[in-house]
């Protein structure tokens, strides 16, 4: 039993109006997506920029509508319900965004931005203040942070700590599927390895679902249990990242995984040429 | 004599808290044909390095303490301002990270790049093609005309047609081509690439550095790379330097460096990249590692 569904998804924009009453072709961002995520799973969406993969974000958290095809959720079509289910359903789906210096409001404090969904959601949440500040700290606590960083502003921290801080945000309203858009991408490498360790023990911790969206291959397979590969708004490959990774049957998928830069010398295609070459 | 040697390079740069000292003693040598990958985490001083042997770290704030920058022999340090303009685009080129924001958006991406032409053809017109003394109008047409080869070899498909379009028509990996032609065409000796590769997809990554790599052995020329990505210094570099808090910890051919890391702090940098064989919670940040022990 699936716990995200996404049935034959297309998303077209329309295009722009021309003349009267006119208008250009519109653009297909996704074509025909079909994909499904069962509870407790890492699920990997890589693609270039332009693919669809943040289209396909907005439209499981329905900030798009749906040109055709369904989204289920834990058994409920996303689509159908009314903006009132769709709000409190919010709480069980939330996300991740990529930019940590962007995402967070540089006037709230670190306690205000990780109450903010306890607030949002205090109809399926009923807390006190006192207990909300106690949930904070707790989830300071569990994604690495101290509660000496309680009243600080976002200014005050590190790119890997703001993003443990949207983390924390993310998690606030107890949700059971967490989207996390290209959540190491302004990362360094030094600090995207701890955001991904932390990531994996929050999943052991609360049986999070994951939904992971990259362009870095490495670390989708690092993350992800399935990955699905994603090129102009159709999905050309998907399958566990073992098969994927070590035997794609896609070209593009293979364009992609022959593009990733290994940091091991001896693999470099270019040295490849100029040691045969030195031979010839 | 080598083409680029930085010696015990020192800068402090002045804020509200007073003077701090941002690179202590960089020493560096880099000769034709050589790729030099600089590596380091965000803040450890790899761009202030870049930046500072095209002189483009103003005064105040910054303020170099020691050291040299010898270009052919020549202190960049003790250069003034016009000397510099004569160098920079000419014999020293530059490609800096993001394309969006170092093209000007206000202009077709054919006049910026004639523009640098004209700026090299004046300082020196044979990089034109020209005998010294030509005139202005066949100095322009000349520039024009090497804009348009530029563009054809840096790969872009229909260039005398592409000069006329705007830096926002183009994608990210047509405007770093672009940015990377402006750099090329003053036929520098030394390139200075600050992260050219860090805002494009892998693919379009992929097809940068092949195109850096046989600009490298057609020119023979020298290549500063800085980036944070170990993955492309494996790919195209042949030495690497290793920078922590302003310091070179480690430098060297890429292979020794990489392969058999003598610096616990490349060790652990290495092992924070997840490969194809790292297993779930192998992978170790640097959270650990008690570099005040490892120094």
């Amino acid at each position: 039993m699936s716990f995200l569904r996404i049935e034959n998804v297309s998303k077209v924009f329309p295009g722009a109006r021309q003349g009267l009453f006119g208008r250009a072709e519109g653009f297909r961002a996704l074509d025909d997506v079909s994909l499904s995520i069962p509870r407790g799973a890492s699920f990997g969406l890589v693609g270039e920029s332009g693919s669809g993969k943040t289209t396909l974000t907005r439209c499981i958290l329905r900030l798009e509508t749906l040109s055709a095809g369904k989204i289920w959720f834990d058994g409920t079509d996303l689509h159908q319900l009314p903006p009132q289910a769709m709000r409190r359903l919010r709480s069980r789906l939330q996300i991740v965004f990529q930019d940590p210096y962007a995402s967070l409001d540089p006037r709230m404090t670190i306690h205000d931005i990780i109450a903010e969904p306890m607030v949002i959601h205090a109809d399926t949440m009923p807390l006190s203040a006192r207990q909300r500040t106690e949930r904070v700290l707790e989830l300071l606590l569990q994604v690495g942070l101290r509660s000496e960083h309680l009243f600080r502003y976002p200014h005050e921290f590190s790119g890997g700590q703001r993003q443990r801080i949207g983390i924390a945000r993310a998690l606030a309203a107890k949700p059971e599927f967490l989207i996390l858009d290209e959540p190491t991408s302004a990362l360094d490498v030094s600090v995207q390895a701890d955001v991904l360790n932390l990531l994996h023990r929050l999943q052991d911790e609360l049986g999070l679902t994951y939904f992971f969206i990259s362009h870095d291959l490495g670390v989708v397979r690092y993350v992800c249990d399935d990955v699905a590969v994603i090129w102009r708004g159709k999905l050309v490959e998907q399958g566990p990242v073992e098969r994927i990774f070590d035997s794609p049957q896609n070209d593009y998928t293979r364009m992609l995984l022959d593009a990733m830069p290994d940091p091991d010398p001896d693999l470099s295609p270019f040295r490849r040429a100029q040691t045969t070459g030195e031979i010839a | 004599m080598a083409l680029l040697d930085i010696e015990n390079l020192g800068l402090a740069m002045t804020s509200f808290e007073g003077e701090t000292q941002i690179l202590h003693g960089i020493d560096l040598t880099i000769e034709r044909g050589e790729i030099w990958g600089m590596v380091g985490e965000t803040g450890s001083g790899k761009s202030l390095t870049g930046l500072s042997v095209s002189r483009l770290i103003p005064s105040p704030p910054g303020r170099y303490t020691s050291g040299a920058i010898r270009f052919e022999g020549q202190d960049l340090l003790q250069a003034d301002e016009p000397a510099m303009r004569r160098l920079r685009g000419r014999r020293i080129g530059m490609i800096f990270q993001d394309p969006t924001t170092n093209l000007n958006p206000a202009f077709r991406v054919g006049t910026q790049l004639v523009d640098v032409a004209l700026h090299a053809g004046r300082a020196d017109p044979s990089v034109l093609g020209l005998a010294p003394g030509a005139s202005a109008r066949a100095l322009k047409a000349a520039a024009k005309a090497r804009a348009v080869e530029m563009l054809d070899h840096v790969g872009i498909t229909n260039p005398a047609e592409r000069i006329r379009s705007y830096p926002h028509e183009l994608s990210g990996g047509m405007k770093q081509r672009v940015l990377i032609a402006m750099a090329m065409i003053g036929k520098p000796d030394l390139l200075i690439a600050d992260e050219p590769t860090t805002a494009l997809d892998v693919s379009v990554q992929a097809q940068i550095l092949r195109l850096m790599h046989a600009l490298v052995h057609e020119r023979d020329i020298g290549v500063l790379l800085i980036t944070h990505n170990l993955g492309v210094v494996a790919q195209i570099c042949t030495h690497v330097a290793v920078m922590f808090r302003g310091r070179i910890l480690e430098k060297g051919p890429v292979r020794a460096v990489l392969k058999h890391p003598s610096h616990a702090y490349t060790k652990a940098l290495l092992d924070a990249v997840p490969r194809a064989h790292t297993k779930r919670g192998e992978l170790r940040g640097l959270g650990g590692i008690d570099m005040e022990a490892a120094e």
